[in-house]
């Protein structure tokens, strides 16, 4: 596969219409015949919440950090601006996942290039998250006052990136769970922990800078996580309305170039037996 | 380029399947047995060589197991070789599964579309086939419900139909004339007659062997995973059909099996040579015996035995009943039926027996079985007969000049 050189080969390459027929499909098929239908995206969310506001908030006393420059002091929104995206990430990678095993019947009859079935299951969840951001604009706008349009741009590039991040996990995690169906265990187990290990639920300030392993301080450790990068930002664009610094910005492209790189290399190499493994 | 372009070009091809006595679905395993996971290795390919000249109508037969879907399943790109090479050149499709990947709660319209896309067609692409794709279908009014509700028909009637309108330059065909109705059946082949005309070029898999040596120019038989033989469909078809009735392995044990319950008036349907030994397959002109078994003590009745003879895409061949013929005298225990015929009088493919159990005046049916019996006819090496039945009829000549 060499670089497409006319309009004609990127469409072959990138696979527009495939990519939207199949994300169509998804998200048409994901709430037929049930009587509520699309609302129920928006209890998931809504629910977690209304719990973790409860429990973090109230029972727990964790204090958001202050917005600075925004002044904002809401843990609903802290906890909001950060939850969506990671709502995102978690269920584009389950779903995405068992892209390729769900659709098996395609892969053992059908040529087409593979790819497009974990992506088009980030895409379809992607298309959710776009509303439900909106929606969490217009709320904030509502509950604080504050206008967060200017911000949109910013928001939509960190939304693009997290969008091709996710999209390299999925290729590596969909590819591998063709040979080893104990990857979507093993996805449910780590979800739990990474979300914890992700500063969604409490600031960042609450994970000590001076206690050290191995020489390194926790707070280091703990940055090596990508999600974090984004969490981060997020929060700075949505609930403090700054500009994320360099070193975020920095860290989000690495990750999302390695991360979308790699997950292409390892698809590519696991592609050939998908037929007869699926 | 060379003087005649081939459309596929097979080399050396070879491909082998993980035998999963010891799959290893986990993880765990992997890493405890390490690298050296156990498998048997098992080539389904080996050393296939061969060249479909671009416009040709090409057959592929051999017997169940013989590696020939796999075969097309390399040449369609979704298994890769581990050997050797199969090139095709030209937009491919491949009709291996009607409607694989429709999804049951879209619409028909939506299936079309991501139907069509997979097969690698753009949006706008499907836009200005839908009406047609619609129509060869006979899908108008339902195209808007969901596919869930469709009859079998309807869904492989859509599946077949946007397929086919992918206008490949190759097209691979996997067993699937069998299905649809008759008139369906007759439109597809329709279309791949006009395919043929308009130069494309069709591989055909398939068991009905009357069908491949109508269809196609040249054929390849695969045997056990090696080519066994190449060439024009008749000389192929001859070592195929030579072959297998030298083998003591028949190729097809379930087809014939009976689905008939132990309480079931009828015992068995057999189809039985001249030495009185069941067979699943025969040749066409050859003595052969219809025998049915049945509990006379169940019907209480004298019976009347119907027979119905049909070729696997449903054609009507015959229908016998044998009268009052059928009393062993006095009615009790298991009677035997047979009907005897001195040539089996059709020509070769698939056929299938259904029988009932009437009372004498007709008026009643203790039992009816469709499609009970299947048996495969082959035919007659060297043979130059073609059609529905065998006529059975001998040439001779002479020389009738009166100036002699």
């Amino acid at each position: 596969m060499g670089v497409p050189k006319n309009k004609r080969e990127w469409l072959g390459l990138i696979q527009p219409d495939l990519l939207m027929n199949l994300t169509l499909r998804d998200l048409r098929s994901k709430y037929k015949r049930s009587v509520l239908g699309w609302t129920w995206s928006v209890f998931n969310p809504l629910v977690a919440v209304v719990v973790y506001s409860a429990v973090f908030s109230i029972f727990l006393r964790i204090e958001p950090s202050v917005g600075d420059p925004s002044g904002l002091n809401s843990y609903a929104v802290f906890l909001l601006v950060t939850l969506l995206p990671w709502q995102f990430h978690v269920t584009s990678l389950t779903e995405a996942n068992r892209s390729i095993t769900a659709n098996s019947s395609l892969v053992t009859k059908i040529f087409f290039p593979r790819w497009v079935l974990p992506t088009s299951a980030v895409l379809a969840r992607f298309l959710t998250l776009i509303v439900e951001m909106l929606v969490l604009l217009v709320l904030i706008a509502l509950w604080e006052g504050h206008i967060a349009f200017q911000w949109i741009p910013v928001v939509a590039a960190l939304m693009i990136l997290q969008l091709l991040f996710t999209i390299g996990l999925a290729l590596m995690i969909s590819a591998a769970n063709v040979y080893f169906r104990d990857i979507q265990h093993f996805l449910m187990v780590a979800l739990q922990p990474w979300m914890f290990l992700t500063p969604i639920l409490y600031p960042l300030n609450l994970v000590p800078a001076d206690k050290e392993f191995l020489g390194i301080s926790y707070r280091t450790l703990y940055q090596l996580n990508p999600m974090v990068s984004w969490t981060k930002a997020y929060r700075n664009v949505l609930y403090d309305l700054r500009f994320p610094s360099l070193e975020r910005w920095l860290a989000i492209l690495s990750a999302t170039f390695v991360v979308l790189y790699l997950g292409f290399k390892v698809f590519n190499r696991l592609e050939p037996r998908m037929a007869e493994e699926v | 380029m060379g003087e005649t372009s081939n459309a596929i070009t097979v080399e050396g091809l070879g491909k082998k399947f993980r035998l999963m006595q010891d799959r290893n679905w986990t993880l765990k395993a992997t890493l405890l047995a390490g690298h050296r996971t156990r498998y048997e290795e098992f080539w389904a390919l080996r050393d296939v060589s061969f060249e479909i000249p671009t416009g040709e109508t090409f057959g592929i037969v051999g017997g169940n197991g013989s590696g020939k879907s796999t075969l097309l399943k390399v040449l369609a790109g979704i298994l890769r070789a581990d050997e050797g090479s199969a090139v095709a050149r030209g937009r491919l499709s491949a009709l291996l599964e009607l409607g694989a990947g429709f999804h049951p709660e879209l619409t028909g319209r939506e299936n079309v579309y991501l139907n069509g896309s997979i097969l690698g067609f753009t949006s706008r692409e499907i836009r200005n086939l839908f009406d047609d794709i619609v129509e060869f279908a006979e899908l108008e009014q339902f195209i808007d419900e969901p596919v869930r509700n469709y009859s079998s028909g309807m869904y492989m009637r859509l599946g077949f139909s946007v397929a086919i309108h992918v206008e490949p330059e190759i097209l691979l065909v996997d067993e699937i004339l069998a299905v649809g109705d008759l008139t369906f059946q007759k439109r597809c082949l329709d279309r791949f007659a006009r395919l043929r005309d308009e130069g494309r070029t069709i591989v055909v898999v398939s068991h009905d062997l009357d069908m491949i040596g109508r269809l196609c120019d040249s054929s390849v038989w695969i045997n056990k995973g090696e080519l066994a033989s190449v060439g024009s469909s008749s000389s192929v078809l001859e070592d195929f059909i030579s072959h297998d009735e030298n083998s003591d392995v028949n190729v097809s044990d379930q087809s014939h099996q009976l689905r008939l319950k132990p309480d079931d008036l009828v015992k068995s349907l057999e189809l039985v040579d001249v030495n009185g030994h069941s067979m699943s397959s025969t040749a066409s002109g050859q003595p052969a015996l219809i025998r049915v078994r049945y509990d006379a003590d169940k019907a209480g009745e004298p019976v009347t035995v119907a027979l119905g003879l049909y070729r696997a895409d449903g054609t009507h061949v015959s229908s016998i009943n044998s009268g009052a013929t059928t009393s062993a005298g006095n009615d009790v225990g298991v009677i035997e039926v047979d009907y005897e015929m001195s040539s089996l009088p059709v020509q070769s493919g698939t056929y299938e027996i259904s029988i009932a159990l009437h009372s004498r005046d007709m008026t009643k049916v203790f039992e009816r079985h469709t499609h009970l019996f299947r048996f495969e006819v082959d035919p007659v090496a060297g043979s130059h007969q073609t059609g529905l039945v065998a006529l059975g009829g001998n040439w001779s000549a002479k020389n009738v000049d009166k100036g002699n």
